[in-house]
């Protein structure tokens, strides 16, 4: 009797999350996505360009670290975005609706958060590279003005970030199926960007990929802060901000339009 | 400037959530410093009606005004609503919680520090200030939400189902914050479906049945010309189910109404009413009185529907 109980307990259990499983079409569709994309996208960029002669200084783990800085933002930037849902759940997101200021408003005041915390665990990560002695930071434009740019790229990537949370986030009713797509987004761009092998080497087609990765305009931007002498495989600072800059505005006003699900 | 004839003023407004209207063409105005509430089963459209007035949602049509004017952003600024579940950073402290809801309203300073400290004498929560919001039972938790609502001193207090979930001593405290409240000029407007806290509490009660409002008056008008009796059946242990289903669909016979082992039943004669009942075998009925009126029994009458139940209001 018990053990039919505890059966009966199992399956029903088992049916409701398969059930839930089945229908959130966002998580279906991420999960067997990433990994697929995951196979492609890293598996060729390590093969083709991991070549100790394609690093500056030949050195990977100075090579990491403007990568690392942007993969830290990113991180920051989702773990924020999942207070939105938070205080959703909790009821919260309903008492800061009934306060005197607009949604957007308080969106914008929500996003500031993450964006401040995004940027200073970026900015702590480059700290701490920059205190280690085998990571060999040439300081392209000298060291005060590649730390601001370095900043000022930290800021705006975590802008950009932010505004893609909130667009996600007006659209998308649960915080597994945010998670699932901001993986599914996310992680794809931070390896076409450059972040861990360098982009010269790849294939054409994946070169024209990583172009219209925004990310590869971070990782570029803080490349050319942090190194010396790599204009010729760089982007370059103007096309960079542009990029990062236009992007960053028009998915914060695209984000702020949409009013945020209440449920 | 001069004050809006009425604290809030709602006219003609219709709200749909897809094919069904979760309001259809309400109307009424709260006069200042009184106690309204919107009396009707889950899903009669008293949240949606509360939404509209907190400025968390637009009519589809007509119009809604607070003070004299839409609830936007800066009219806000003088309405707290406390809603029908907890609404609480349940991480954050109670000073914490407080805090940010004075900064959100433009306190700061002295102002505020006053305010809180103040607010948590008042409603008793002085000494768990420095506590995690988790940490408070559901009675306790309800006293921060209405101290949070009045941290700014607002003109108009929303409140969705105060005391529901409460136990006893809970809803009393509750209730006579509620009377200092009102008594300091506050407008209270309260959504509710319990019959008695409507009936003692409220100046002006309005029926909503199905999104619409269907009678509004005083309590003692609504229940003024009722054509039907109230009787209480007292019944034996195991009985009352029984009864209640018999008696169910007698001719005359309006709601009946179970709690534990007694029914509240409205009847049109009662002269005719409990002969038949004796006739019928009224052996597990251990007593009959006639009762007063209630506004559960208006309702019906008005309404053609039991107050209890649900009419399927979406979530707002």
């Amino acid at each position: 009797m018990n053990a039919t109980l505890t059966l009966s307990a199992w399956g029903a259990l088992f049916s409701r999350d398969v059930r839930a499983f089945l229908r959130s079409r966002s998580q279906l569709g991420s999960s067997l996505l990433f990994p697929l994309m995951l196979l492609a996208l890293l598996g060729i960029g390590v093969s083709d360009g991991l070549d100790p002669s394609s690093l500056r200084n030949g050195d990977y783990t100075t090579y990491l670290v403007p990568g690392i800085m942007v993969m830290t933002a990113l991180f920051s930037s989702t773990f924020s975005s999942a207070s939105f849902y938070q205080d959703r759940d909790s009821g919260m997101l309903k008492v800061l609706l009934v306060s005197p200021h607009t949604a957007v408003s308080i969106l914008i005041g929500k996003a500031l958060g993450g964006i401040a915390i995004g940027s200073i665990q970026a900015l702590a990560i480059l700290a701490i590279a920059s205190a280690i002695p085998a990571i060999d930071l040439e300081w392209q434009y000298g060291i005060v003005l590649s730390v601001l740019l370095a900043v000022a790229t930290v800021v705006l990537l975590n802008l950009l970030l932010s505004g893609l949370a909130q667009v996600l986030a007006s659209r998308i009713r649960t915080m597994q199926g945010f998670h699932l797509i901001m993986n599914v987004v996310l992680f794809p761009l931070l390896f076409l960007s450059g972040a861990f092998f360098p982009l010269s080497e790849l294939p054409t087609w994946l070169q024209a990929l990583a172009l219209a990765d925004p990310l590869s305009y971070a990782v570029d931007l803080l490349q050319l802060a942090l190194y010396a002498d790599g204009s010729a495989d760089n982007i370059g600072l103007i096309p960079d901000f542009a990029v990062l800059g236009a992007l960053a505005a028009a998915l914060l006003v695209l984000g702020a339009r949409r009013p945020p699900l209440m449920e | 400037m001069a004050q809006a004839p009425y604290a809030v003023d709602v006219s003609n407004v219709t709200v749909s959530y897809g094919e069904r209207r979760a309001l259809d063409g309400v109307s009424l105005s709260i006069p200042h410093s009184s106690v309204f509430g919107l009396l009707g089963p889950n899903g009669s459209g008293k949240s949606t009606l509360l939404s509209l007035v907190a400025g968390l949602r637009t009519p589809d049509e007509g119009q809604v005004l607070v003070l004299g004017r839409p609830p936007l952003p800066d009219v806000r600024r003088q309405t707290g609503v406390v809603f029908q579940e907890s609404c609480l950073d349940p991480l954050m402290t109670l000073r914490e919680t407080l805090a940010l809801h004075g900064k959100l309203f433009g306190l700061g300073g002295d102002t505020l520090r006053s305010r809180i400290e103040a607010l948590l004498g008042r409603f008793g929560l002085a000494e768990r200030g420095n506590e995690a919001v988790r940490t408070l039972s559901g009675g306790l938790r309800r006293r921060l939400e209405l101290a949070r609502a009045l941290l700014p001193e607002p003109k108009l207090l929303l409140l969705d189902e105060p005391s529901t979930g409460l136990d006893p001593d809970s809803r009393r405290a509750l209730w006579e914050h509620l009377r200092a409240t009102r008594a300091a000029g506050v407008t209270l407007l309260l959504a509710t479906n319990d019959v008695l806290e409507a009936e003692r509490e409220c100046d002006t009660v309005a029926f909503l049945s199905r999104g619409r409002l269907v009678a509004q008056g005083t309590p003692s008008d609504l229940k003024h010309g009722l054509r039907r009796d109230a009787v209480l059946l007292e019944c034996n242990d195991g009985s009352a189910a029984v009864i209640s289903k018999a008696i169910a669909d007698w001719p005359g016979v309006g709601t009946v109404v179970a709690a534990g082992q007694t029914l509240h039943v409205t009847v049109d004669d009662v002269s005719s009413f409990v002969p038949r009942l004796f006739q019928a075998g009224a052996d597990g009925v251990r007593a009959i009185r006639m009762e007063p009126s209630t506004l559960e029994d208006a309702y019906f009458e008005v309404a053609g529907a039991p107050l209890r139940g649900d009419e399927e209001e979406p979530a707002s």
